[in-house]
């Protein structure tokens, strides 16, 4: 079935998707939701990684061209089994998101057991060894971006928390990257719009002069199930608080066979994107949780959707 | 019979419920959940009513003998209308929880909005004005209360999030960032705490520990059972439990707990400990419908904790 055509703004990669299961070199379930980073020339992608037992980890994936990417043979961040995370990881580790802050390197992560998802910190040189900051948010919270500058003094994250069952995008800051507050709703989901019952940050913000870029996630509960789309919204840069615009349609939905069919069908959950110095906009997304995939348009085209609509 | 009926060691004063809406100088739907301190040699009580809309508010009551309490016409802390906080309060403001610290005393609330639970952290020196100092939590969290000192050099909060229903601890160097997130307490497989947990009464230091009462649901099927238990927190790392009752010490028996508009639920959000720290009195919430008292030696919480432990039950 192909996609229908000129519908959403983002262009699939044609040989989409561009890893699957079958391109790890370890047995596992499915692979999904992956963090590129560009650094230099070389893509570098953190992928969430299901195994066959069921919980995740991350694998790490490299590209010279952001298209055709060497995973590793062996996980580089798995669930820790001592030390003060370990009770916090023992159902896995997903969503990692990377951002480049002052230099150094940092992985948001999603720790997960029974006492629920927490926002856990991470930080890496070499993306082989990673060393734990902790937890960072009460358990129920998912979806965490670091800004990948201060904003206003402080460094700044989105997160996803449910308050009274809305999962909406809050934003909160903090001095020294440990201690978190200042917490302040963001986007919340839209009634009657394709991201009605939920939303969620999804790819680190991007700096632009119309304010930061996020590329977030909306979603719509049907009665077949959920149905995962991305949307981009500007967020002003001295108060990533308040909405500047945001996108009244999705810039990508799930049509494709790889997006409709999988472990989770009907998702595209965009993970993260890459800038090309010509302005194209390389978005990395997990389709069906089962695969990565990429789809590109020009940074000024995904503004321009984004203005189009209201706050 | 009596004596076998009536196992918990707090004992209720005679005259409950402290707190009824008849007590009150207007119209409301309930009284409940009251945080608690002693002022200049007075009781303070800063009382949750719910008014025949439905959302609620925080109402001071003083009493200079800790029976008999006044209560205030107007609310002591209202939702916001405007600023930063309206957002927030719009479904309303209570739960709340004194501690005293220093010369001050800081008063966690819990801020009600579309967007969900949060804790609000305000502060007062004497009961007359009150600041707000900030919204101090994400969704969808409860029952938060401050340490009343620092520890280790930093501010310590206890809260109840909303997912897995465990007491949880962090810190803070300016009462505005917070972190250093963990676990302390979970419920307990089979026991009266088994569904779910949250901290009651801001922690009382004593030479055992930090003294924290906390209450524990069990879900049935007429609906959740809420009662009072007590556990000992390490002084120095509050995020080791010391010891932890195996029994509640206060438990839904009487009629005024047993009928209401919650049944089956006794909930506490202050208490004060008397000069010679030898007693605490508990101030609780009833079928979240009034205001009761009761009162148990510190030695005897001790004495619960330690059998527990020793039965390697806590």
């Amino acid at each position: 079935m192909p996609a229908i055509p000129d519908t959403d703004l983002l262009e699939r990669y044609e040989q989409n998707p561009v890893i699957t299961a079958a391109d790890i070199p370890f047995t596992c379930n499915t692979v999904f939701n992956g963090s590129p980073v560009k650094l230099g020339s070389e893509y570098l992608m953190l992928l969430r990684v299901e195994g066959q037992h069921g919980y995740s980890l991350f694998a790490l994936a490299r590209s010279q061209d952001g298209y055709r990417f060497e995973v590793e043979d062996r996980p580089v961040m798995a669930p820790v089994t001592e030390g003060p995370m370990a009770r916090y990881e023992v159902a896995g580790i997903e969503d990692p998101r990377i951002t480049v802050l002052e230099g150094r390197i940092y992985v948001v992560y999603t720790a997960f057991s029974g006492y629920g998802p927490v926002m856990s910190l991470a930080t890496t040189e070499d993306f082989h060894t990673f060393e734990r900051l902790g937890v960072i948010s009460e358990p129920g919270n998912k979806d965490g971006l670091l800004f990948p500058r201060k904003v206003g003094g402080r460094y700044a994250r989105l997160d996803r928390p449910i308050g009274n069952d809305v999962g909406s995008v809050w934003v909160s800051f903090s001095d020294d990257l440990t201690y978190w507050g200042d917490s302040r709703v963001v986007i919340t989901p839209r009634q009657g719009h394709w991201d009605s019952y939920r939303v969620g940050g999804s790819a680190v913000p991007i700096e632009t002069e119309d304010g930061w870029l996020e590329i977030y996630h909306g979603v719509k509960m049907t009665s077949g199930g959920p149905i995962y789309r991305a949307g981009a919204v500007l967020l002003d840069l001295d108060d990533p608080s308040v909405v500047i615009s945001r996108s009244d349609v999705p810039i990508l939905a799930p049509r494709t066979d790889y997006e409709r069919v999988g472990d989770v069908g009907n998702v595209v959950f965009a993970s993260g994107a890459v800038v090309e110095p010509d302005g194209m906009v390389k978005v990395y997304y997990g389709a069906a949780d089962t695969a990565i995939c990429v789809a590109t348009a020009p940074l000024a085209e995904i503004i321009a959707v984004a203005r189009a609509g209201r706050r | 019979m009596n004596t076998k009926i009536s196992k918990n060691i707090v004992r209720r004063w005679a005259g409950n419920p402290v707190i009824s809406i008849r007590d009150l100088p207007f119209h409301a739907n309930d009284v409940h959940n009251a945080g608690a301190a002693r002022h200049e040699g007075r009781y303070v009580l800063l009382v949750t009513i719910e008014n025949l809309r439905g959302d609620c508010s925080i109402f001071r009551a003083w009493s200079d003998d800790g029976r008999r309490f006044e209560m205030d016409p107007e609310p002591f802390l209202a939702p916001s209308l405007d600023g930063p906080f309206a957002e927030y309060e719009g479904r309303g403001v209570r739960d709340a929880r004194i501690t005293p610290f220093d010369d001050t005393y800081y008063i966690t609330y819990l801020a009600e909005s579309e967007h969900g639970f949060r804790l609000g952290l305000a502060e007062t020196r004497g009961f007359e004005e009150v600041v707000r100092v900030g919204l101090i939590s994400e969704p969808d969290t409860k029952n938060g209360m401050l340490f009343p000192r620092r520890i280790g050099g930093r501010f310590v909060r206890l809260e109840r999030p909303r997912e897995g229903g465990n007491i949880w601890i962090s810190y803070s160097d300016d009462l505005v960032h917070w972190g250093g997130w963990n676990v302390v307490m979970t419920p307990r497989n089979g026991f009266w705490d088994y569904d779910r947990i949250g901290a009651s009464v801001p922690p009382i230091e004593t030479e055992c520990g930090w003294l924290l009462f906390y209450y524990g649901v069990r879900n049935l099927p007429g609906g959740p059972l809420f009662r009072l238990g007590v556990a000992f927190l390490d002084l120095d790392d509050p995020s080791q439990v010391v010891a932890r009752s195996n029994v509640p010490v206060l438990a839904p028996h009487e009629r005024y707990e047993r009928v209401g508009d919650v049944p089956n639920l006794v909930f506490s959000c202050g208490a004060v400990l008397s000069e010679d720290r030898s007693e605490v009195e508990i101030y609780y919430g009833a079928a979240d419908s009034c205001i009761c008292l009761g009162t148990v030696p510190v030695e005897e919480l001790e004495r619960t904790c330690a059998a527990a432990r020793a039965a390697g039950d806590d």
